[in-house]
């Protein structure tokens, strides 16, 4: 890759924020500059990671799905309640990738269908699927054997299996976005719904696959929390949606659709976890962790506001057609 | 006067009818809860119980973390015409209108579980005794590792910075702690959330591997904890010499099954059954207008490895 092609790349300004931030912590804390906190890092990262995978393509295409955190918990309450009663891991882990895939099917589905805007869609099904892993768990929390634990504490060539997870799903989703039809189009429906539909492109479909993905990587992401966690907890998803979108939009991802980067958005969920890790490796007073979250994000996406000034001057000026990319 | 008696006899017998009826009629009391999570579905149905063992009929109503549909919930029991509504606040200032408007309509109202600030909005509070808790759980602590020389770093899981119960669980937790001027507390939040203080636990015992102990604003985070120092390899049980001491509050299956194989030392059980009887035998009074005292903590009880097996009735989380 030249450097001028470099500079081009959405994630960079994300990723030069991750690595000054990296500079500093490992200046002042020397428990940062470790392998095993790196590892840790990354562990960390990985579902909101592997579910801002999902979420690029949804916001590329202009929507957005705030049900993922549900999804998320539904998927747990089935897998741990089907893992109890028929004591069967791969019917629990189908059960769960499916209807992780079901949900997000039914979300695409509607918000296609109805001609709903993605986020009053979204905010219903968030109720929905909550109320649904609320009922079917009556609102209990249900342990998982340990020994099921390797999805997400387990380890593979000596690196963790949540950090396999993350790369797995980084690599098909960079593939999926910058060299198939499908990532074209989704780019090209974010960019102009219009011109996507005069040009026949298959609007629904792409849609409805995009919703898709987001549901499954929100079913993978479960599972591995739910083994880090050792258990299914009620409260568990609460506000990741939030987490996972800021991720998103950090990465350099356009929230009027058309633009984004799978990569960013992956940096962006380590770059979230860099702050509390930062803030814990401090042994910060708790009553700042807010202060820090909300004036590192400003900084964050100031870097960002600053790159895209320097590549298109006229970037703050009145925007009179829309931006292609 | 044939016609006069009859009439006579036809009130005496509509005002006797009437008065059987108001008598039989049922009372109904409002429970407005917070969200659904295992300890609150356990105090709820400990107020259920309290309830059913008196006759009344619970109408339930959850906001599900939703404050504005709280107070769209509480509206809905003032025209319902409930006899007393119990609450369990999202947001105390949101629900503020709402429970003004209650007290206007003459419908008592017991907060239970969360205090509210406005004294005015309520006539009872019951709750758990939050600093006595966070004390006991501290104080277990402070006897498993008095014997320690040099400094004794304790890692202090907190719940919700916003949450009294979480705050003053800690506050009795850190007075606890007092008796070993050799501790030093590093406090790092979770909402209450286990994916955090997973995250939390890990990060603190990177930056500080010579951490001796560990306090849970809430038991259910002993799983995430768990996985943390089996990952680093010290999750020793207790008595070995380099066992983790690991208390908490609550009482849930998370905090019984930990403490049973010996992984945590001891757990404070909230005491859900009396909070429910508390509840009910107050809304009873309030109805009666009968004059109640305002604030009513009840006090959790502690159990550790040693005497799990005894207490296992009292622990409202064990074997679910």
């Amino acid at each position: 890759m030249s450097f001028k092609l470099l500079f081009k790349q959405k994630w960079l300004p994300i990723a030069v924020a991750a690595l000054l931030m990296s500079i500093f912590l490992s200046f002042v804390s020397p428990a940062f500059l470790t392998l095993t906190n790196f590892e840790s890092v990354l562990v960390q990262a990985s579902v909101t990671a592997i579910m801002a995978v999902g979420m690029t393509f949804i916001i590329i295409l202009a929507g957005i799905d705030i049900s993922v955190g549900a999804i998320l918990f539904f998927v747990s309450s089935l897998f741990a309640q089907t893992l109890n009663t028929t004591g069967s891991v791969a019917l629990a882990f189908s059960a769960a990738v499916i209807s992780g895939c079901l949900l997000g099917t039914v979300n695409g589905l509607l918000i296609v269908r109805f001609k709903v805007t993605p986020l009053i869609t979204t905010l219903a099904t968030y109720t929905i699927y909550r109320g649904m892993a609320l009922h079917l768990t009556s609102a209990q929390n249900i342990p998982v054997p340990r020994e099921i634990g390797w999805m997400g504490n387990g380890s593979f060539l000596s690196i963790p299996v949540p950090v396999w997870w993350m790369l797995v799903f980084t690599v098909i989703g960079i593939y999926l976005l910058s060299q198939t039809r499908f990532g074209i189009y989704c780019k090209a429906i974010g960019c102009s719904a219009q011109s996507a539909k005069e040009s026949a492109l298959p609007i629904n479909r792409v849609n409805i696959l995009a919703y898709a993905i987001g549901g499954l990587c929100a079913a993978v992401a479960a599972l591995i929390l739910i083994a880090r966690v050792g258990g299914l907890q009620s409260g568990i998803g609460i506000g990741l949606e939030f987490t996972v979108i800021a991720a998103v939009i950090l990465g350099g991802t356009k929230l009027s659709g058309g633009s984004g980067s799978v990569a960013g958005s992956v940096i962006g969920a380590i770059f979230l976890v860099l702050i509390d890790n930062g803030l814990n490796l401090f042994n910060a007073s708790p009553y700042i962790y807010d202060i820090v979250r909300g004036f590192v994000l400003i900084v964050a996406v100031l870097v960002d506001r600053v790159s895209v000034i320097k590549n298109q001057p006229n970037a703050l000026k009145f925007k009179t057609s829309s931006e292609g990319n | 006067m044939k016609a006069f008696k009859k009439l006579v006899i036809l009130a005496l017998l509509s005002a006797s009818l009437l008065g059987q009826w108001v008598m039989a009629k049922e009372i109904r009391i409002g429970l407005a809860v917070d969200q659904l999570f295992e300890s609150r579905v356990a105090e709820n149905n400990a107020i259920k119980a309290a309830a059913k063992k008196r006759g009344f009929q619970i109408i339930e109503v959850v906001a599900d973390g939703d404050a504005q549909t709280q107070n769209a919930q509480i509206q809905s029991l003032i025209s319902q015409r409930v006899d007393a509504i119990l609450v369990c606040a999202v947001d105390q200032n949101t629900i503020n209108g709402a429970l003004m408007r209650a007290q206007r309509a003459r419908i008592p109202v017991i907060a239970y579980d969360r205090k509210l600030p406005n004294e005015r909005v309520y006539q009872a509070y019951v709750g758990p005794d939050s600093v006595q808790d966070g004390f006991l759980a501290g104080q277990h602590m402070v006897k498993q590792l008095k014997d320690h020389s040099g400094e004794i770093l304790v890692l202090e899981l907190l719940g919700a910075l916003n949450d009294q119960n979480g705050i003053d669980r800690s506050k009795g937790f850190q007075q606890a702690l007092q008796a070993l001027p050799n501790a030093k507390i590093i406090s790092v939040p979770t909402d209450w959330d286990s994916a955090k203080a997973l995250a939390a636990t890990q990060n603190a015992f990177q930056a500080n591997p010579s951490i001796k102990a560990v306090f849970a604003a809430t038991d259910t985070q002993i799983p995430s904890i768990e996985t943390v120092l089996i990952g680093l390899g010290k999750a020793h049980p207790v008595g070995h010499p380099k066992h983790i001491v690991v208390t908490g509050v609550n009482g849930s299956n998370d905090g019984y099954q930990a403490t049973k194989k010996g992984f945590a030392d001891g757990i404070v059980v909230m005491n859900l059954d009396q909070i429910g009887e508390k509840s009910i035998a107050l809304a009873e009074k309030l109805i009666k207008k009968q004059k109640v005292e305002k604030n009513h903590v009840v006090a959790g009880y502690f159990y550790h490895s040693g005497n799990i097996v005894k207490n296992k009735d009292k622990i409202w989380g064990a074997g679910q």
